[in-house]
């Protein structure tokens, strides 16, 4: 049985021929199949954390709560004690009413804290993404329209390399070159954290220090993710580039880079669009590794750190926001497709 | 010859192909309106790094990545000098400003409701409480109290306090918050989880005047007459009710600290954040602290909190390992050293794991360390330098008694002819005199002749140390001819095993509270099955326990804590391994006037009291340090402000250089003329 | 397919399994020939074939006891040296051993978690393409399903419930990765089926199972085989990840836990360049290579390549 009985007659087209639906009536599906898995994550989100080892009063009253009614009371107090399913209503009835319950570790509303740490996640992933889409689709880009070019050689090489390297050994090399200072080179960046002590970060002066910080993580975050965008618009637009109506677009008289932006990349782009809109997705747990080695007090540290208590409503609250940003995302990016390529609504 | 292959498209359907044959145009075909978004997964994973042999495009874009590296580069080259821009000193008018690196962030500042070591630093910040500790050995002191004595029976205590106290708001400090914070811990719930046992046996908290307090026992209380808990201003927190406090954040709100009497005041800072800041308490009653603020931040790992030491970003690291204060030492202006930190490590048996209802033992110890003198004779077959040498990279004390070094008086030291020496002679034979000889096949065996089996030593997964010491202790087991076996678990699945019952030894650690009743209290029959974690009972152990909760004579209780200790040194549920240390480190070409506690050898923040922030000043006035020994002294003069300057010049290029960047990328797309349009 | 020979040819028989193992025979030679051209591809074979070899022969290149914290004789943190290639660790013990046998486990666990991976993803993707309605249904949403959840939470979750050791990390690394390679087994089966042949085969009647057995199985193997290699690949960027945060088994080394180890102690601080280097350098050698075999695979086995040249 050889590959080549792949290649053979043409697929039979469905019978009957369906209608053309409406974008409204994909819009509608989409959302109503989005709401579904929220619903499903939603369940799924606290019984999967109650499988963790560990009692929290314990973990966290060791050497400070004595006596067994001290836990007792700890576990009164935050509804520890009560039975499984009761605790599950209470939560679905919380996050309903927009309640995400209170942390046991820090004993202060879920949702202040997820708040509090949920920008700077978003600012450190969000401008790797901007980056990392601009400076991948054109690497891509270039790469794919000048096929085997020392420019596409080179880029390609980088960004399998750069692909094959975990993100956060590439955030130590940095801190050790950059931020610590090897030999010649100076240490011109903070070691960690998002801002010096003392300044106001809503001031100008503020953010540029808050820049200044996030430099390098973003770096880290932005070469990591270039590597998968350049790689993918670099093969989409190569799928392209054999079509037929660039032919027709050369021989009207446009110029090559005319031809690669107004029409190949264009059609090139919808893939790597969907790729973006699921990444931003997975905003929240893309960044846990680089959280943890530049000490930026955000969501995906939150959560590994919730996960050793084991500090449910956070670790509900957090996950449940991870999913929910997925799930929008995929949505987003479901609707966006419908509208910029016909053929998916038919 | 058409080839048409019939492929995954990137839409989850199917897309007709044409692959090189002749030009033939075709509808796209049927296309089903599957998942967009997975059919792009599809496609991704299909084709994500396919090379076709494709049409070469015509050379035209690599002049555009000429132009575009040529502008970034110009944009480096002008911001260049603002880069090496040499930094400018403090100005004049800069306050002195005190930064502290954490390890953990501080999880309330809500003093009934914290449980972390650095939230109980800043309570003592916020708050005064009635005593505080001596620096030399923890021992009370006068604090908001300037005096207490007690009645004849012990059971009523009354304290002086001082009459020039004021909150941060204004108000004038009274006994009647006093009575207010005592109360609500009283009353129950979670105010009495943490500061409760300082109260056990109190039946009443009587206000006569505004600066007296009585407090009336029903039996008599050993841990008197130390008082530690933060008061709390009445006026505050009255409206705050028993359900809100156990969610109550206690935090800065609009821009007004949180009210307290301390010698700080918190402005800025939320649990479990990062940057907590502190301003100074002008009107303290100990004295005006030399230093404005204080600026505590929480880095996720030593390596970024050291190197934001070197830098000068901050100017003490808290909790560093010893390697990494051995790497340190040697800097101009930097000190760093590793503090006792009274508590200890330990390798614990499983001496009895029973039900607690039934009495019926469960889970399935080995018999062997069921057994006291199994387990005592284990005790010569640590070699403890080793491991304080190898484990703890040398810092560190080797360990005998579960009572640190720290609390002399407490303190029992096993007499010198069963010091815990690292002996295997010794070993084998305190083992042979309890039965377990060598069998035929090399092994020991228990006393009535069955084989032992491989001791099960468990580790923690979040602890290296805890790692090796085991590692250390099979390679010693196999030497005595024991057999064992090393398993690491996550800490909250060993806690489980342990309250199952289903283990022989493992490796932890307590930390030991100035005063010992809680320790002593987790070897107690009560504590089975709650913190108990060796599950020993012993009734004379608990007969003394009992005895000293209640001895008022200090000399008494002393003796009587020192012969529960020789009880457990030879029953040695626990063989204590090591006393650890707290690698600490800071800028002494800035500040100066810390002291240890205990002094010497202790560590120098994360004390019991603030006394180093009170009385630390900047390296300039050194020599008004109050002049006592082990007070740090200044180093050689550096200064290095300028970072944050040099950060902003950066942080400015880095934005500029992007706006570039994005607005070259716009720019070119707009360069088709009208004409090029179809 | 039998070869029929007509009566009085002079042409001799061969039998159908004969034949067919000549035409796989060289499609092998065929394929293999087709893989030589890709430069490359032969490279990341290369360097494969050297760390497989360093794994299986640890044994023999560096004693086992260099990896036992008691017997570590070097000093603390050590630059390399004539005794000490690459230095030593923070016990003493020599970076260079505790690479070569750091191999193993990474190896293994990445080969281990892609095996887990690519069996459950081929059989719930083949399922879900072959079985229209309720079932491929379900199946799909599943698949959609674990995609949607964030990996690296639901690996951790599942590292501490099971415990540290190496068969757990495989399992969760298998566990968490596989929608990707179900989605597309799916994809391919789905195109598969719509195939005239398989139209006739179920008018000849051919059962199911036979139908995906003989029929659709065989044509997604090529598929499944090149999307292993890029399987593995992620299986040990997780591995690694996972042992960093410290999740692995404590109790073995890899170049992760390896990395971990030079992270908390201080390595950067130290300035022991020779701990965070080359395991970090090794697991990108070894990362690339697959991603380089595989691509080649890719080039040589995807039908949509194929005749091409």
């Amino acid at each position: 049985m050889t590959i080549g009985a792949v290649t053979e007659a043409p697929v039979s087209v469905d019978q009957p021929r369906t209608r053309r639906r409406s974008y409204g009536r994909y819009a509608l599906g989409k959302s109503v199949g989005a709401l579904g898995s929220l619903g499903f994550v939603l369940v799924v989100n606290f019984f999967l954390f109650r499988i963790l080892p560990g009692d929290p009063g314990r973990n966290l009253g060791r050497g400070r709560m004595d006596s067994a009614e001290d836990l007792a009371a700890f576990n009164e107090a935050y509804g520890l004690d009560q039975a499984l399913p009761q605790q599950f209503l209470t939560f679905v009835r919380g996050t309903l009413s927009g309640d995400l319950g209170t942390s046991l570790r820090y004993r202060v509303p879920v949702s202040d804290l997820l708040v509090d740490r949920m920008w700077p996640t978003l600012l450190l992933v969000g401008t790797a993404t901007l980056l990392a889409t601009l400076i991948g689709v054109w690497i891509g880009v270039i790469g794919a329209w000048n096929r085997g070019g020392r420019f596409d050689r080179f880029s390609t090489g980088g960004s399998l390399t750069l692909y094959s390297m975990p993100e956060w050994w590439l955030g130590l090399l940095l801190i050790a070159t950059l931020a610590v200072g090897i030999g010649p080179i100076p240490g011109l960046f903070p070691t960690g954290g998002l801002s010096s002590p003392g300044v106001d970060a809503t001031s100008l002066m503020g953010t540029f220090d808050v820049a200044w910080h996030l430099a390098l993580p973003v770096t880290t975050l932005t070469l990591a993710y270039v590597a998968d965008y350049s790689l993918i618009m670099r093969s989409s637009l190569l799928d392209e580039i054999g079509e037929d109506y660039l032919t027709t677009a050369r021989a009207k008289g446009l110029r090559d880079v005319q031809v690669r932006n107004r029409h190949a990349v264009r059609n090139a782009l919808l893939p790597t669009t969907t790729l973006v809109a699921l990444n931003i997705g997975f905003v929240v747990t893309g960044a846990i590794t680089v959280e943890t080695v530049f000490s930026i007090p955000g969501l995906g540290l939150l959560s590994t750190e919730a996960l050793e208590v084991p500090d449910y409503p956070v670790l509900q609250g957090a996950f449940l926001v991870a999913s929910a940003a997925v799930i929008v995302a995929n949505l987003a990016a479901n609707l966006v497709y419908g509208v910029l390529d016909p053929r998916v609504r038919a | 010859m058409s080839n048409r292959s019939v492929v995954p498209g990137p839409l989850g359907g199917e897309m007709g192909r044409d692959l090189g044959g002749p030009r033939v145009v075709e509808p796209v075909k049927r296309v089903r309106a599957r998942d967009a978004v997975l059919g792009v997964l599809e496609g991704f994973r299909a084709g994500q790094r396919r090379r076709g042999r494709r049409l070469i495009g015509r050379h035209g874009g690599q002049g555009i990545a000429v132009r575009l590296f040529a502008v970034f580069g110009v944009v480096l080259a002008s911001l260049a000098p603002g880069l090496t821009l040499s930094p400018a000193g403090a100005a004049e008018s800069d306050p002195v400003r005190f930064t502290v690196a954490y390890l953990n962030e501080v999880d309330s500042f809500n003093p009934f409701l914290g449980i972390e070591a650095e939230s109980f630093e800043m309570w003592a910040l916020m708050y005064d409480s009635l005593t505080g500790y001596t620096m030399a050995d923890m021992a009370p002191e006068p604090s908001l109290a300037t005096g207490w004595e007690t009645s004849e029976d012990g059971l009523t205590w009354t304290y002086t306090l001082r009459d020039d106290v004021t909150w941060s708001d204004g108000e004038q400090f009274t006994s009647e918050d006093v009575s207010y914070t005592y109360g609500r811990i009283l009353d129950g719930g979670p105010e009495r989880t943490t500061w409760g046992s300082y109260l056990k046996g109190v039946t009443d908290v009587a206000t006569p005047d505004d600066t007296t307090v009585v407090l009336t026992f029903d039996k008599v209380s050993s841990s008197m007459p130390l008082l530690p808990i933060p008061i709390i201003p009445e006026h505050v927190w009255s409206s705050i009710s028993e359900d809100e406090v156990k969610s109550f954040g206690n935090e800065p709100t609009d821009g007004q600290p949180v009210v307290g009497s301390g010698a700080f005041r918190l402005v800025e800072g939320t649990a479990g954040g990062s940057t907590y800041r502190f301003e100074v308490n002008p009107d303290y009653w100990e004295g005006v602290p030399h230093i404005d603020e204080i600026v505590f931040r929480v880095y996720k790992s030593e390596d970024p909190a050291i190197q934001a030491l070197i830098k000068g970003e901050v100017d003490f690291v808290e909790g560093i390992s010893a390697l990494q204060v051995k790497a340190l030492q040697g800097r101009d202006g930097i000190e760093a050293t590793n503090g006792d930190s009274p508590g200890f490590d330990e390798i614990s048996f499983n001496a009895g794991s029973i039900d607690t209802k039934t009495g019926e033992p469960i889970g399935d110890p080995n018999p062997a360390v069921l057994d006291p003198a199994f387990r005592y004779a284990l005790n010569f077959a640590l070699d403890r330098d080793q491991i304080i040498d190898v484990a703890y990279q040398g810092a560190g004390q080797t360990g005998s008694t579960i009572i640190p070094p720290a609390y002399a008086g407490y303190r029992w030291e096993p007499p010198a002819e069963d010091a815990p020496t690292f002996d295997l002679e010794k070993a084998a034979q305190l083992l042979d005199e309890a039965g377990y000889t060598v069998g035929d096949d090399g092994f020991r065996t228990l006393p009535n002749g069955d084989p032992i089996g491989a001791l099960r030593l468990y580790a923690r997964t979040d602890s290296q140390t805890s790692l090796d010491v085991m590692e250390f202790f099979q390679e010693w087991l196999a030497q005595l001819d024991i057999d064992s076996e090393v398993r690491a678990f996550e800490s909250n699945n060993l806690t489980k095993i342990i309250l199952d019952g289903n283990f022989d030894a493992f490796e932890w650690g307590w930390y030991v509270e100035p005063d010992p009743t809680s320790m002593l209290s987790y070897m107690t029959c009560d504590q089975l099955g709650g913190w108990s974690d060796s599950w020993y009972c012993n009734e004379d152990y608990d007969a003394l326990f009992d005895q000293q909760q209640s001895e008022v004579d200090l000399a008494a209780r002393e003796a009587q804590v020192q012969q529960m200790q020789e009880m457990l040194y030879y029953d040695a549920p626990y063989l204590v391994t090591a006393y650890s240390s707290v690698g600490e480190a800071w800028r002494s070409d800035r500040f100066a006037c810390l002291q240890q506690q205990p002094d010497p050898g202790g560590v120098y923040l994360i004390q019991y009291g603030v006394h180093n922030y009170v009385n630390m000043r900047p390296v300039a006035e050194a020599d008004e340090c109050a002049g006592d020994s082990g007070l740090t002294q200044a180093a050689s003069e550096s200064g290095d402000d300028g970072g944050i300057t040099t950060g902003f010049l950066v942080g400015g290029g880095v934005v500029l250089l992007v706006l570039l960047g994005a607005g070259g990328v716009v720019a070119m797309r707009r360069r088709g003329t009208v004409g090029n349009r179809e | 397919m039998s070869a029929e020979v007509q009566p009085g040819e002079l042409t001799p028989r061969i039998t159908a399994r004969q034949l067919s193992r000549r035409r796989r025979r060289a499609a092998w030679r065929d394929g293999w020939t087709q893989f030589r051209r890709h430069r490359s591809g032969m490279v990341g074979l290369v360097v494969l074939a050297f760390f497989v070899l360093l794994a299986v022969a640890a044994p023999l290149i560096a004693h086992a006891d260099g990896l036992e914290v008691t017997r570590a004789t070097g000093g603390v943190l050590e630059p390399p040296s004539a005794g000490y290639w690459l230095g030593t660790d923070d016990k003493g013990r020599s970076v260079l051993t505790l690479l070569i046998w750091g191999t193993r486990v990474s190896l293994l666990v990445g080969l281990l978690a892609t095996v887990i991976s690519m069996v459950i993803g081929t059989l719930v993707g083949l399922l879900s393409g072959y079985f229209g309605g309720r079932a491929g249904a379900v199946l799909f949403r599943l698949t959609e399903w674990f995609l949607v959840i964030p990996f690296l939470p639901l690996a951790i979750v599942l590292a501490t419930v099971l415990g540290p050791s190496l068969l757990t990390i495989a399992f969760v690394i298998g566990v968490t990765s596989w929608p990707g390679t179900a989605l597309l087994i799916r994809s391919q089966t789905l195109s598969i089926k719509e195939r005239a042949y398989l139209e006739r085969a179920r008018a000849l009647g051919g059962g199911r199972w036979h139908q995906i057995r003989r029929h659709i199985l065989p044509n997604v193997m090529p598929m499944v085989f090149a999307n292993t290699t890029l399987t593995v690949t992620i299986a040990i960027l997780a591995e690694t990840t996972l042992s960093f945060l410290g999740l692995g088994d404590p109790t073995r080394i890899s170049w992760g836990s390896m990395l971990d180890d030079a992270y908390t102690v201080g390595a950067i601080t130290t300035g022991s360049w020779w701990f965070i280097v080359p395991p970090g350098v090794c697991v990108v050698l070894v990362v690339l290579s697959f991603n380089l075999v595989g691509q080649a695979l890719e080039d040589v086995l995807d039908p949509r390549l194929r005749g091409r040249r």
